[in-house]
């Protein structure tokens, strides 16, 4: 619970220096992050979550850094995303309720079925949508699955690949 | 050259909304000479805002405010929906414009058939396929065959499927209309980037323009259609982009935005005389609201397909569109080649863990298929007013209440069946499908056209039956939904409405 609140009084801190980012500009809101970033979320918390993000989406060849990546950049708008904030805030509450234990140390099953437990909350919906449209645009997931990417800069697929199919059967 | 109509001019005809229906409305009524100011809620884009990065894209041209109810694709941006659609521009069938006299009365629906017929339409397609470049029409050939159609030709070949084409579609093979030809760029639904693809945005909307009698006023939020006391309209208030309020005289209304729009603007102007939202005397404006039959039904082919090389929708199967009651069901569905960015896919098929993961990762080899049926109409399926929650404009939040019929669920089944077959007729394996209420859909239906008043919105000119100049010029005025994606057909009748106002304008009758 206390992690709760912690979290409590660091958001409304937090909004109070976004109204005064406002003021101040980008380089005011690079502040708020790295203070979120480094006294927020506890390290016991981010692995946490971490582990939750590759749990979400668990790719066997996608090393932990990449999946960390995913969400360092996720919690980026927690600075400008009160609902983020909070949806992240229940996942660290659902994410913890095994104390003393650690969710990371859970055996997967059990952290599966914690997740499991809490799928049907909003924030769990909100924690996925962010983890999944950046892993999925994230240089590693598109080598992993075969995925090229932005197409204009090349001249398009259409001398790139466009209408190659080599395996079909010869139309009757 | 671009004109600038004062406030208190009286002669315009406000068009709202410039997408497929206002924007095409505009353009054809100020090339007849008739002046129109066009009111959009989005700012208007260039091609260089344009890139290929779908969310990023969603931000930029996505009508994201809120609403209740399952998801729509809005956008609110100069061009409209036709900056975010695939192109695909079948016809509808005879048959669809009867629907009632030829599936009957189904239960809980409440079909009637369209107040015109398709061969009352004919010229009007015609004209619109011209105007929008549609392959395989007009001596413009047929569509590149990316390898997702490839695949969907040698399965449906296979199955037995006679009908199948890579035409239809509303995108430039080669050069035409001071456009260029397809590069397979993929990310359609993301704006095209190089204008390919034929949208508003950069063809109704400039060429209105180069008339002396249009006038586009985009970032302009329309709340409320006022009318006299003789039951005519006289104007439409809307708010700028500093939220002020102005009121813009017009000598006829026409609104097109997007069905969802279309109805919160007609509700929220309700008045003494129009207690229940204008045009509203049948109690039948914001019901009937179809989405068709969606799905998205993805295999893992036995060898590469690289489905993102080229454009997301080029070629359908035309042999599930009849009328086969044999079936199980009325109407019928065209299955149209599908294909996306990972992300966006992994969001349709939803779930978390292993299982989508796992299917991910055979990105690479998937064919995918979207399905477009048809969906009866139906009383509760309505666009409401929300009774307390208001938007950044004050005005009531729209929310969808929508429940798909018994009738489509058996067509969706169907469709699923048979995309099965196809995919493992060639060694597709592990097909995958979303069943029940699909994320994107074709909005429909919420002022349908009805030959008796009592039946519908608006007649078969899309004027609404109580007033004698408000028009509705999106696909909100559909009596069916028929099968087809809707935006040729949305085209067509605003050219043809186009002609019908020009006509009354003539006979000094508007």
């Amino acid at each position: 619970m206390n992690h709760v609140i912690a979290r409590r009084r660091v958001l409304v801190g937090a909004l109070a220096l976004s109204g005064l980012a406002f003021v101040l500009g980008p380089p005011a809101l690079r502040l708020i992050r790295d203070f979120l970033g480094a006294d927020a979320l506890n390290e016991t918390t981010r692995a946490a979550m971490v582990r939750m993000a590759r749990l979400l989406y668990p790719h066997e060849a996608i090393p932990d850094d990449v999946y960390a990546n995913v969400l360092d950049g996720a919690l980026t708008a927690v600075a400008t995303d009160m609902a983020f904030a909070d949806a992240l805030g229940a996942a660290e509450a659902a994410l913890n309720a095994h104390q003393p234990q650690a969710f990371v140390e859970l055996d997967e099953t059990t952290q599966i079925a914690a997740m499991r437990a809490v799928e049907g909350q909003p924030f769990f919906a909100t924690i996925q949508e962010a983890v999944r449209s950046r892993l999925y645009e994230h240089p590693a997931v598109w080598t992993l699955i075969g995925y090229e990417g932005p197409s204009f800069e090349k001249g398009g697929y259409l001398n790139r690949g466009a209408g190659v199919i080599d395996w079909l059967p010869e139309a009757p | 050259m671009a004109r600038q109509f004062e406030l208190s001019d009286t002669s315009p005809v406000v068009v709202i909304g410039s997408g497929a229906g206002g924007g095409t409305l505009s353009n054809e009524l100020a090339q007849k000479g008739i002046d129109v100011v066009c009111l959009e809620a989005g700012s208007r884009l260039t091609l260089d805002d344009i890139e290929n990065n779908p969310p990023l894209m969603n931000g930029r041209i996505g009508w994201n405010d809120k609403r209740i109810g399952p998801p729509v694709w809005l956008c609110k941006t100069v061009g409209g929906t036709t900056v975010r659609w695939s192109g695909v521009t079948p016809r509808l069938q005879e048959h669809e414009f009867k629907a009632r006299t030829t599936y009957g009365l189904l239960d809980g629906t409440t079909l009637v058939d369209w107040p015109l017929t398709l061969a009352e339409l004919m010229p009007y397609y015609d004209k619109a396929e011209f105007k929008m470049g549609v392959t395989g029409t007009n001596g413009i050939p047929p569509s590149f065959e990316i390898s997702n159609y490839k695949v969907l030709k040698a399965g449906g070949l296979k199955i037995g499927y006679k009908e199948i084409t890579s035409a239809r579609m509303a995108i430039n093979p080669v050069a035409r209309d001071g456009r260029p030809g397809c590069i397979q760029l993929g990310f359609c639904h993301a704006g095209c980037k190089i204008g390919a693809k034929w949208s508003t945005l950069y063809t109704e909307i400039p060429k209105a323009e180069t008339t002396d009698h249009f006038e586009l006023r985009s970032n302009v939020m329309a709340l409320k259609i006022n009318h006299d006391a003789t039951g005519k309209v006289t104007g439409v208030v809307y708010a700028d982009s500093a939220g002020e309020m102005h009121e813009q005289k017009a000598r006829a209304v026409a609104v097109a935005g997007n069905v969802i729009e279309t109805t919160r603007l007609l509700l929220n102007s309700a008045s003494g005389q129009f207690p229940d939202g204008l045009g509203n005397s049948s109690g039948h404006l914001g019901r009937n609201y179809m989405r068709h039959v969606s799905s998205l039904i993805l295999a893992v082919m036995p060898g590469p397909v690289n489905f993102h090389r080229g454009t997301q929708q080029t070629g359908l199967i035309v042999d599930e569109q009849y009328h086969k009651p044999e079936r199980g069901f009325a109407g019928g569905y065209l299955i149209e080649t599908a294909a996306g960015d990972p992300g966006g896919f992994a969001a349709f098929l939803g779930g978390w863990g292993e299982p989508i993961a796992k299917y991910m990762e055979s990105y690479s080899r998937f064919a995918g298929v979207f399905i477009t049926g048809e969906d009866p109409p139906q009383n509760a399926n309505r666009i409401i007013l929300h009774q307390t929650e208001r938007d950044q404009y004050g005005l009531p939040v729209p929310v969808i209440e929508y429940a798909m019929h018994p009738n489509s669920t058996a067509m969706q089944l169907h469709a699923i069946r048979q995309t099965t077959q196809l995919y493992e007729a060639i060694g597709g394996v592990d097909v995958r499908s979303t069943e029940g209420v699909f994320m994107t859909c074709h909005n429909m239906g919420v002022a349908r056209m009805s030959a008796r008043p009592e039946d519908g919105v608006t007649n078969r000119w899309g004027q609404v039956h109580d007033i004698p100049n408000l028009f509705v010029s999106d696909g909100s005025v559909f009596t069916s939904s028929a099968a087809a994606n809707p935006t040729l057909t949305i085209v067509a009748l605003a050219i043809r409405q186009a002609d019908h106002i020009a006509d009354r304008m003539r006979r000094g009758e508007l």
